[in-house]
């Protein structure tokens, strides 16, 4: 764990915008930024000494988005459940779990399901600079973000370590989002979290998603693929 | 407005290489897909008998309001236009086809679009949420449809890693484009090009392809961030959890067989297809094609995989390409086609009949139209007749083609597809009733809940505008029979069902849930006519009622209709081959292994029927019913007449197009002669 010092307070949205454009040109410097495109702007990563998460010790999530992606059929009904029960529209792009697939390969190479791993260790949360990112020891330490806190600085998505990064960044509202196991399902009359229950879970016509409890290996990629056959 | 539309249809002209919008909310009234895509096509294409090549020709591709969101199997999109594959006569038809395509349409903000003119050089059309522009295509000319997809998948994508998100100027997305391509026999405007979508969705039938090919467009893509928002989310994913207690996956993928899964459309309940080494995202036919079940002696199934890849990869319609080869050997059985033959078969070495090189050679041969390829790129019926033998070959049934120039898919004794065929323009390709007539063939315990009398009384229920009826159920050929005015309300039910249910709001037949009987998916009762009407209004907010979709689905076929009056339809054309008349038509159609020249399995499957005779119900097989013309011309009267058309011309009345709110078709159509007579008056 590296020695950060402990901000005196969370960066704000309006200090944020104020000081994006002074580091713009460190953005480069700060390690490579992932969504470069051209015409697209990205808003400098903040230095990690001002993250106001720190050093403390998260609990663990008891709950974990496991898959059994052999089974999955692509057909991306979790995807347009997630979208649906947390923004109240459907959306591919502002789904927080992600299938992917080139119907030209063969089996099994030829889909891969990208859900959040509620790490351990989450980089996303330690990364945030305005506090919006946190653990909900309400439920379950579920890794949540609180969108009217977010800035939008991107730095949880380009913190985590995963290729695709899972959190998501809803550009129709300018923060981010990620996997919270529908704790907060404003459009869904359903109780979620670690304890409850899951939009994709249920709606997966293979039923090929499933919440676990036991923490899955941290170091194994692997970890979180299932045999639910 | 949150109702599943985006309130946008994108008007592409390729003549002119411009790009227009036409506000979704002028035609929501027709509900989507085939409905909007109709109505569109009556106002913009002027002339409606204009070839299918011809750059007048209006083609619309629509989804529907359901398309994209959470509901259950409904993400299909429609194709409306001139078709090519249908004999004699370039008629306005429907296909369709499912995969990603519809949902990412919706995603990029558009409900469908409008393709009209014809491009100075081949191009594809990229769309990137609603930024469109049109790419030169010489690099793309020559790729099959695999080559295409991938090539374009790289060139919008750029070179990022599979599964990363890739950033647009709206958003981030981790998907692939959703290509619609043409390969070789579309570019060379075969009559049975079809339209090829991922690995292996296609809109096979119709010959859609060669009508892309003719306005030189090889491709479309499209690639969206955006949303789509529905009336009540909160019920459409109860509905949707609700359907899914009732009803189980059609393909339980790898928890039976490891070596491959389920695949499914966007949104799909019961994925239908599969993805394992080989022939992935096909089903149906498309796996069978060039397989012992097409009457191929001993064909390895490998192989047969193998040739389900390579008729996708080609871009043809496979039900025509299994219906052709199935001719091509009857001939050359009979001694009539082969090298120096009557009928010079090269560059096909007839000998090597049942290999997958034949295969190979036969796509290859059609794709750049050599040889016999040329011949069989027009079609098989068009192939015949430039012999000299169709005649003779509809005759005997060798040439398997019943009606329109279709292979013969069902039809006998399933008459509701046959007859439905018939007063329609292809083959109707829907298994409203055949997958429940199939599951009573094979279930006894079925039988045995649902009698045959019970079974009619509770499809009586069911059939909602035509209730009460349990006579529509009575496949025999006795007074309540296939040739009374009962078959007829239920050919009616049954294309008011399919334009407006399956064609428009584009619930898909192939998921077997709707409609939905006595048994969907062998779980429980069936769901229609619930189901169809609470999963629009979740998404619409519009509180269509069932009833009120067919009515939507009438008026839609009755715009049809009208069209087809004005490229010269008359109730004299809608005859069935004359092998249709004759002993062994029955169980022949593609869905069996019984051919004409041999039968490789004598037994036929298919279903059974109920059948009303004297005073009492039963199921039968019906195995040896044979077609009689005088009765089929009496359905073909009750048939007009339940549809307030002219009986002695098939075409419709300006009282019942006013009825419907179509004066100004009727008035269209008045102005060209091609009303059909009013009623004469009832006596007092």
């Amino acid at each position: 764990m590296s020695a950060r010092n402990e901000p005196t307070e969370p960066v704000s949205r309006r200090k944020f915008l104020t000081t994006a454009s002074v580091v713009a040109g460190g953005a480069a410097a700060a390690g490579a930024v992932p969504f470069a495109a051209t015409g697209t702007d990205v808003p400098a990563q903040i230095p990690l000494s001002q993250t106001p998460a720190g050093c403390r010790d998260l609990l663990p999530s008891e709950g974990y988005l496991v898959v059994d992606s052999k089974k999955c059929a692509g057909c991306a009904t979790c995807m347009l459940a997630c979208s649906m029960v947390h923004e109240g529209r459907a959306s591919l792009a502002l789904s927080r779990i992600q299938i992917v697939q080139t119907a030209m390969l063969p089996y099994p190479y030829d889909l891969e399901v990208y859900q959040c791993r509620q790490c351990v260790d989450p980089l996303c949360v330690r990364e945030c600079p305005a506090g919006a990112m946190y653990v909900d020891a309400a439920n379950g330490n579920v890794r949540r973000i609180n969108a009217q806190e977010c800035i939008g600085c991107k730095n949880c998505l380009q913190a985590c370590p995963r290729i695709p990064r899972r959190t998501v960044y809803n550009h129709e509202k300018d923060h981010s989002g990620k996997c919270d196991l529908c704790v907060d399902t404003p459009y869904w009359k359903h109780v979620g979290g670690p304890k409850g229950t899951q939009a994709c879970v249920l709606a997966c016509t293979m039923d090929a998603l499933k919440v676990v409890h036991d923490v899955p290996d941290q170091t194994e990629t692997a970890a979180y693929e299932v045999n639910l056959r | 407005m949150a109702n599943g539309y985006t309130g946008q249809i994108l008007r592409l002209d390729l003549t002119k290489q411009t790009t227009s919008i036409i506000e979704t909310k002028n035609y929501e009234e027709w509900g989507g897909g085939n409905g909007i895509g109709t109505a569109i096509f009556w106002d913009l294409c002027r002339d409606k008998a204009i070839p299918g090549t011809d750059p007048r020709n209006v083609l619309c591709l629509m989804t529907s309001p359901l398309a994209g969101t959470a509901a259950p199997s409904t993400g299909r999109t429609e194709i409306v236009g001139i078709g090519l594959q249908a004999y004699p006569f370039d008629w306005f038809t429907r296909s369709n086809l499912a995969g990603r395509f519809g949902a990412m349409l919706k995603a990029a903000g558009w409900d469908g679009m409008v393709i009209e003119g014809r491009a100075n050089a081949l191009c594809w059309v990229k769309i990137v949420n609603d930024n469109v522009t049109f790419e030169d295509a010489k690099n793309l000319k020559g790729l099959d449809c695999w080559e295409t997809q991938m090539d374009i998948w790289s060139g919008v994508s750029g070179n990022r890693r599979f599964g990363e998100w890739l950033p647009l100027e709206k958003g981030y997305t981790t998907q692939r484009p959703a290509v619609l391509c043409i390969g070789r026999p579309g570019e060379n405007m075969s009559r049975v090009a079809a339209i090829v979508h991922d690995a292996g969705d296609a809109s096979g039938q119709c010959g859609f392809g060669g009508v892309w090919g003719a306005k030189n467009l090889k491709a479309i893509a499209v690639l969206g961030t955006g949303s789509v928002e529905v009336a009540d989310p909160n019920a459409l994913m109860e509905t949707r959890l609700w359907m899914k207690s009732r009803i189980k996956p059609v393909n339980a993928g790898p928890a039976v067989n490891p070596t491959f899964r389920a695949a499914g459309c966007v949104g799909c309940a019961t994925p239908c297809r599969q993805r394992s080494a080989t022939n992935n995202d096909s089903q149906c036919i498309e796996t069978y094609w060039y397989a012992s079940r097409s009457g191929i002696d001993r064909f390895p199934a490998p192989q047969a995989k193998r040739a389900t890849d390579l008729v996708q990869r080609h871009g043809v319609n496979a039900v025509e390409a299994m219906g052709a080869h199935q001719y091509l050997r009857a001939l050359h059985q009979m001694g009539v086609l082969g090298a120096g033959k009557a009928i010079e078969s090269a560059p096909l070495a007839m000998e090597s009949y049942g290999s997958l090189g034949f295969a190979e050679e036969y796509l290859r041969a059609i794709s750049s139209r050599e040889g016999i390829g040329a011949d069989l790129a027009e079609g098989a019926m068009r192939a015949a007749a430039k012999w000299g033998r169709l005649d003779e070959d509809l005759d005997s049934g060798i040439l398997n083609f019943p009606q329109w120039g279709y292979f013969y898919h069902l039809g006998i004794p399933g008459v509701e597809w046959s007859f439905g065929s018939l007063v329609t323009d292809r083959d109707v390709n829907e298994h409203t009733f055949q997958k429940t007539f199939g599951w009573l063939s094979t279930d006894k315990s079925l039988r045995e809940r649902y009698p045959a009398e019970k079974f009619a009384d509770l499809m009586a229920e069911k059939l909602v505008t035509f209730e009460g009826d349990p006579f529509m159920m009575d496949f025999g050929e006795g007074p309540t029979g296939i040739y009374s005015t009962h078959k007829a309300k239920l050919i009616a039910w049954d294309r008011h069902y399919g334009r407006f249910w399956k064609q428009s709001a584009l619930y898909c037949d192939r998921s077997q849930l709707y409609p939905s009987w006595i048994e969907n998916q062998r779980t429980t009762e069936g769901l229609t006519p619930e189901v169809e009407p609470r999963l629009y209004n979740a998404v619409t907010g519009k509180n269509l009622s069932f009833a009120d979709g067919m009515t939507i689905g009438r008026r839609i076929l009755n715009l049809t209709r009208a069209i087809w009056a004005l490229q010269g339809r008359h109730r004299d054309q809608e005859q069935f081959a004359n092998f249709m008349y004759k002993t062994g038509a029955a169980y022949g159609g593609c869905g069996t292994t019984k051919t004409r020249i041999t039968v490789v399995n004598p037994a036929p499957t298919g279903g059974v029927y109920p059948v009303h005779e004297r005073g009492a119900w039963r199921y039968d097989g019906l195995k040896e019913m044979v077609l009689n013309r005088a009765g089929v011309e009496a359905f073909k009267t009750h048939y007009y007449t339940v549809e307030e058309w002219d009986p002695a011309t098939g075409r419709p009345r300006r009282s019942t197009l006013e009825k419907l709110g179509l004066r100004h078709v009727a008035d269209d159509l008045g102005a060209q002669g091609k009303l059909g007579a009013e009623a004469p008056p009832t006596a007092a």
